[in-house]
């Protein structure tokens, strides 16, 4: 356990000088950080409490609404209004969850995206609330401490905060109690209550903090696009491409989801000039590939093998 | 004030697009029937079968409704191909490989079309594209009849396959109980694979019917199709065809009804709205049982 | 002795068909209560409704003499319920203490306190030295006191043992008897569903013999076995 540390402490120093030696790849570094910062967040319930969510979009606009409507609309500072989509996501996850929870595997993932669809539905039609199908301008921004919010290199370190927030609290709740609660559950319910534990409360958990770290990112995302609109926010492959980030890179592990940002972001750049548009077909063949031939994962996979090797090892030695 | 004629104008227009849902949720009913798959990548099939028929009319100048001479039993080969290459191989993995692999499906054919066509929406023009018949005071708009006529023929073609012939039986017998099937000497992996075919072909066809009422766009179009079909299964219950029927219509009404009464800003809302309700209130009457492990 | 574990009328129907027909027992405190009868008797399904993850229609259910009827299976942990099942499935990622602490969390929240409590739950079950192996790769006779050892570490009064002996060789079967004799003598009740005849009658202070959802004959267990309708119920099954 203490690796992962040292690996996250590398990671984040690596992170801070990494805008003085690569000052023209900011924009990449900043999607590939709010990605790996989804993708983590959405593998607290997807991966570690194995509830696969297609509805993680939702999360990601709600945040990223608080946060533009707030300025533009309310002049509300974005650190206010974060803190308050970070209240509301964690509401809006509560309820989702109370009321999609007994449905189990695919069924769960079809209600989720049930549910987005609708949500999307009510930010375009409800210009009154979001500003509706045209979307929000973020114009103006206050600054903390003279920092311009509007610079790419702010907007980076936040990006970099944050994927390493989502990352630490995920490496605290793999070693808690709570943590071997989710993988009780996801492994077996049954089993799980009868260890004594109520399987909907940890679901229900998993779900808030997974959702409320979610629209923590939103409300960075709006910040560094400064310009919203609920057809791209709520979009239903937003939520495709946070959960098979996720997936792709391995659920359920620390540092699955972070590879699966890399990976993904990085071909993305590769083949951009030759896909153009067509970026997701990367996604579809990568899973693709994934679910056939390393079902756990990219990182899951080797992971497993290594937890194997190492103990015949020591039960030899 | 109610309005007779437009109301049984939207009913109608209702019950003949609800046709076309419902021949895209047959075939994605019978393959959950089959193979316990939720095929993701099956609102794509529509789009494919779409592009399809703009591709022949523009190569050849074809009618929609002849392209279906091809696009029929090539989506049949597709289908079967893509089953024993793909998805044969999951039988073993946990449910949600099945709808992953598909998911990464749908997402390669949408932006393969994407490079291929490009964005812009693409139709086909039909000279009958504004013909109508009339009954009494309402009229039918001579293409979603048309729809509607070729939908039920597939239909009953397919209804006629599964209960009068042996493929009918064997994949009845699959769907019922595989194992009992396989004891009877069903070769059940045929089976599957002749299944994801048929689904395959419904599916396209629906495309090619639809393409002279709806734009072809080739990525998030797909989507809305896979959704609306989940939605026609789940209101029967996934794995009955009749069932699936009667769903496919239900939304068809329910949409049109919606749009024209209540608002149609919400179109998509409503179906979605129904299918979570009967997703809660009967998950597991829709689905089968739940099995508990001990 | 005071009643650990009563059980007054217990009815379950499916669909219309009987499975537990008004069944009541009552279990001392340190006792042993063997629950046998042939395969679709309602055995299994009287030990799912006791705990708790199979809803009776009619009955109620005493755990040292608080009604615990309604209570889902989690809370009946939290009373003093523990329970194995019969197809085990240990989280095969984690290591066999990892597996147990997660059972060990419910009595002691601290990390620290957690672990040396599954440890000396291992140790018991004398799988100590694998602590840190990880449950995958982990052969039958192991896999079962992994799964003993999960149901001990909720630290339970009133311990529920669904067929822990099946396809156990004769050796692990003798060593798995004698560790349920040691915890009833540690005055842990135990209820146990069990297809093997021998670890019946060395083990249980009771019988209670099911046919068709209901009791046809209850007692010690040398009786019991002696008991014509036994035996024509066990013949009637072959």
């Amino acid at each position: 356990m203490k690796k992962h540390y040292i690996i996250l402490v590398g990671l984040v120093l690596l992170g801070i000088v990494y805008p003085q030696m690569f000052p023209g790849y900011l924009s990449v570094a900043i999607t590939l950080l709010l990605y790996a910062g989804w993708a983590t967040a959405w593998d607290i319930l997807g991966g570690w409490a194995g509830q696969v969510s297609l509805g993680h979009a939702s999360f990601v606009g709600l945040g990223a609404y608080f946060v533009a409507v707030g300025t533009a609309h309310h002049d509300i500072a974005p650190w206010w209004s974060i803190l308050m989509a970070l209240v509301a996501a964690a509401m809006l996850a509560y309820l989702w969850g109370s009321l999609t929870f007994k449905l189990k595997g695919p069924y769960f993932t079809l209600s989720t995206i049930a549910i987005a669809e609708i949500l999307r539905l009510i930010a375009i039609n409800e210009g009154w609330l979001t500003g509706g199908a045209t979307g929000v301008f973020i114009m103006t921004l206050p600054e903390p401490f003279g920092l311009d919010l509007f610079s790419r290199q702010v907007n980076y370190y936040l990006a970099l905060a944050f994927a390493a927030f989502t990352v630490l609290i995920v490496m605290l709740i793999s070693r808690s109690k709570f943590g071997y609660q989710l993988r009780a559950v996801r492994e077996d319910e049954d089993s799980a209550m009868a260890s004594g534990i109520n399987p909907t409360t940890v679901k229900l958990k998993a779900f808030m903090i997974s959702g409320a770290l979610t629209a923590l990112g939103g409300g960075i995302y709006a910040i560094f696009l400064s310009f919203i609109e609920p057809h791209t926010i709520f979009y239903l492959l937003l939520s495709v491409q946070i959960a098979l980030t996720a997936i792709i890179g391995g659920r359920g592990t620390i540092w699955g989801p972070c590879v699966g940002a890399l990976l993904i972001v990085g071909s993305g750049e590769i083949f951009r000039t030759m896909f153009a548009e067509a970026n997701m077909l990367i996604y579809g063949l990568l899973i693709m590939v994934v679910v056939m031939f390393l079902p756990r994962g990219i990182v899951g996979e080797p992971a497993r093998y290594l937890l194997r090797r190492a103990y015949a090892k020591r039960a030899q030695g | 004030m109610f309005d007779y004629v437009s109301f049984m104008q939207n009913l109608s227009n209702g019950v003949l697009i609800g046709g076309v849902y419902a021949l895209i949720g047959v075939g994605l009913t019978l393959v959950f029937g089959v193979m316990k798959t939720i095929n993701f990548a099956h609102g794509d099939f529509v789009i494919l079968g779409m592009y399809c028929a703009v591709l022949l009319n523009t190569l050849f100048g074809w009618d929609p409704y002849l392209s279906l001479l091809v696009a029929m039993p090539l989506g049949f080969l597709t289908g079967a191909i893509l089953q024993r290459v793909v998805l044969s191989r999951l039988v073993e993995a946990p449910p949600e490989s099945s709808l992953l692999v598909t998911l990464g499906l749908s997402l390669v054919i949408g932006n393969i079309l994407l490079l291929t066509f490009g964005a812009e929406p693409k139709s086909v023009n039909v000279s009958y594209a504004s013909s109508t018949v009339s009954l009494g005071e309402v009229r039918f708009s001579l293409i979603l009849l048309l729809a509607g006529l070729a939908t039920m023929v597939v239909i009953a073609g397919l209804y006629a396959v599964l209960n009068h012939t042996e493929l009918g039986r064997a994949i009845r017998a699959t769907a019922d109980n595989r194992l009992g099937a396989e004891l009877v000497g069903t070769n059940t992996r045929r089976i599957e694979a002749v299944v994801f075919g048929i689904g395959m072909a419904l599916a396209v066809t629906a495309g090619v019917v639809l393409i002279p009422l709806l734009f072809a766009t080739p990525t998030f179009s797909g989507a809305i199709f896979t959704l609306k079909a989940f939605v026609v299964t789940v209101l029967g219950g996934l794995g009955n065809i009749g069932a699936a029927i009667a769903g496919g219509l239900l939304l068809g009404v329910v949409e049109v009804m919606g749009a024209s009464y209540l608002t149609s800003d919400y179109r998509n809302a409503y179906g979605l709205l129904v299918f979570l309700l009967v997703l809660l209130l009967r998950p597991e009457g829709l689905f089968g049982k739940t099995v508990k492990r001990v | 002795m005071p009643s650990a574990l009563k059980a007054d009328g217990i009815t379950v129907t499916f669909g219309g068909v009987v499975a537990v027909d008004n069944v009541s027992l009552d279990v001392e405190q340190g006792k042993i209560l063997g629950l046998i009868g042939p395969n679709g008797a309602g055995k299994t399904t009287l030990f799912n409704a006791l705990t708790g993850f199979v809803t009776p229609q009619g009955g109620r259910i005493h755990l040292h003499g608080e009604e615990i009827t309604h209570l889902p299976p989690y809370m009946r942990t939290r009373a003093g319920m523990g329970r194995t099942f019969q197809t085990e499935r240990p989280f095969e990622e984690l290591t066999l203490l990892e597996n147990v602490l997660v059972a060990a969390f419910l009595k002691e929240p601290k990390r620290k306190h957690a672990e040396r409590l599954a440890m000396e739950v291992l140790e018991k079950v004398g799988l100590a030295d694998r602590h840190d192996q990880p449950a995958l790769d982990l052969n039958l006779a192991r896999r079962r006191r992994l799964e003993l050892a999960k149901a001990l570490a909720v630290q339970p009064s009133v311990l529920f043992l669904d067929e822990v002996m099946a396809g156990l060789n004769p050796p692990a079967l003798k060593e798995m008897i004698g560790f349920v004799r040691r915890l009833a003598d540690q005055n842990l009740t135990i209820v146990m569903v069990e297809h093997i005849m021998e670890a019946i009658i060395e083990l249980s202070d009771h019988v209670i013999v099911m046919a068709n959802g209901s009791v046809i004959t209850e007692g010690l267990p040398r009786d019991v076995i002696q008991d014509p309708r036994v035996i024509a119920v066990y013949l009637g099954e072959d």
